[in-house]
């Protein structure tokens, strides 16, 4: 019983922190994209500003797409990996 | 005023987190182990908090048989370890093991005063005589003397860990609170000084004009 609770209790915490993690991360991308989208416009003023939310969204497809994003899902796995550890080494070593 | 009161509740909070972070985390002292025994304690008192949990699996009842681990410090000055299980409660050392533990323990002891048999004990928590605390073993293994040397990774790594943290979430927070709060707050400011002036100057109307 004691397992079952525990394993609720860090499964609804480690998504609060996915979910976080994820808005987070689409917010530093999104921000980013908006980043290079004026830079480029700096160095090619032909470019014309209503363009920016194209460039962003398609930005935005590529990172939906990426390893980066998958990458937030070891937000799961590291910790019951260390968890694993753990109960390896102090029980059985 | 401020500048003090803000510094002693930073300074409190720092303090509590540091405790916990040493209570928490795993250290190793060298030792001989001199004797294991089993001794039934009462649960409900002041120290509660210090007290593991019944082996995983057993019921929960206010008094229950403890192992205990009796040592002697290098420095000839004693340690005692409490042996439990944490199963899987707080602190997250999953140690299910504490019979095999107090085994092993057993199997070190010293059989005489010159025995020279030195254990490194893994424990963590703290040993406070005046509450009947005890630090819980994890792991024990033979050592070749008490010189030698043990460098406490996890420990370290947890430090750096929970360091990182709090520096990582209190720069997006500055960051964070530099671009979105502090423009409204100026203007909610700069609004209310407007409003204020105009409500002053409201007041005035009701003044009695100097007569010219």
């Amino acid at each position: 019983m004691a397992f079952v609770r525990l394993l609720v209790m860090l499964l609804a915490v480690l998504t609060v922190v996915y979910f976080c993690v994820s808005i987070y991360s689409r917010m530093a991308r999104r921000e980013k994209l908006e980043r290079e989208f004026e830079l480029e416009r700096l160095s090619d003023p032909s470019i014309s500003p209503a363009e920016k939310d194209e460039f962003v969204k398609r930005g935005m497809v590529d990172y939906d797409g990426s390893l980066r994003k998958r990458l937030i899902l070891l937000v799961y796995v590291v910790p019951l990996a260390v968890i694993g550890t753990i109960i390896y080494t102090v029980n059985h070593m | 005023m401020a500048f003090y009161l803000k510094w002693l509740f930073w300074g409190s909070l720092a303090t509590i987190l540091a405790g916990f972070l040493y209570y928490t985390l795993p250290q190793t002292d060298v030792v001989r182990v001199v004797e294991t025994e089993v001794r039934r304690v009462d649960l409900g008192g002041e120290n509660t908090l210090f007290w593991s949990q019944p082996d995983a699996g057993q019921a929960v009842n206010d008094t229950r048989d403890v192992f205990f681990i009796q040592t002697e410090l290098p420095n000839g000055r004693p340690m005692v370890y409490r042996n439990e299980d944490t199963g899987w409660g707080w602190p997250p050392y999953f140690k299910f093991d504490t019979a095999n533990l107090q085994t092993q323990a057993s199997a070190l002891r010293t059989r005489d005063i010159d025995d020279q048999r030195w254990a490194a004990i893994r424990h963590y928590g703290v040993r406070i005589p005046y509450l009947s605390i005890y630090p819980n073993a994890v792991t024990i293994r033979a050592v070749d003397g008490p010189d030698v040397r043990i460098i406490p990774w996890i420990a370290i790594i947890c430090w750096i860990l929970v360091i990182s943290f709090i520096w990582f979430v209190t720069a997006r927070w500055l960051r964070f609170k530099r671009r979105y709060i502090s423009p409204r707050v100026d203007r909610a400011d700069a609004w209310y000084d407007d409003k204020t002036g105009r409500f002053s100057r409201w007041v005035d109307t009701w003044r009695s004009k100097p007569r010219s």
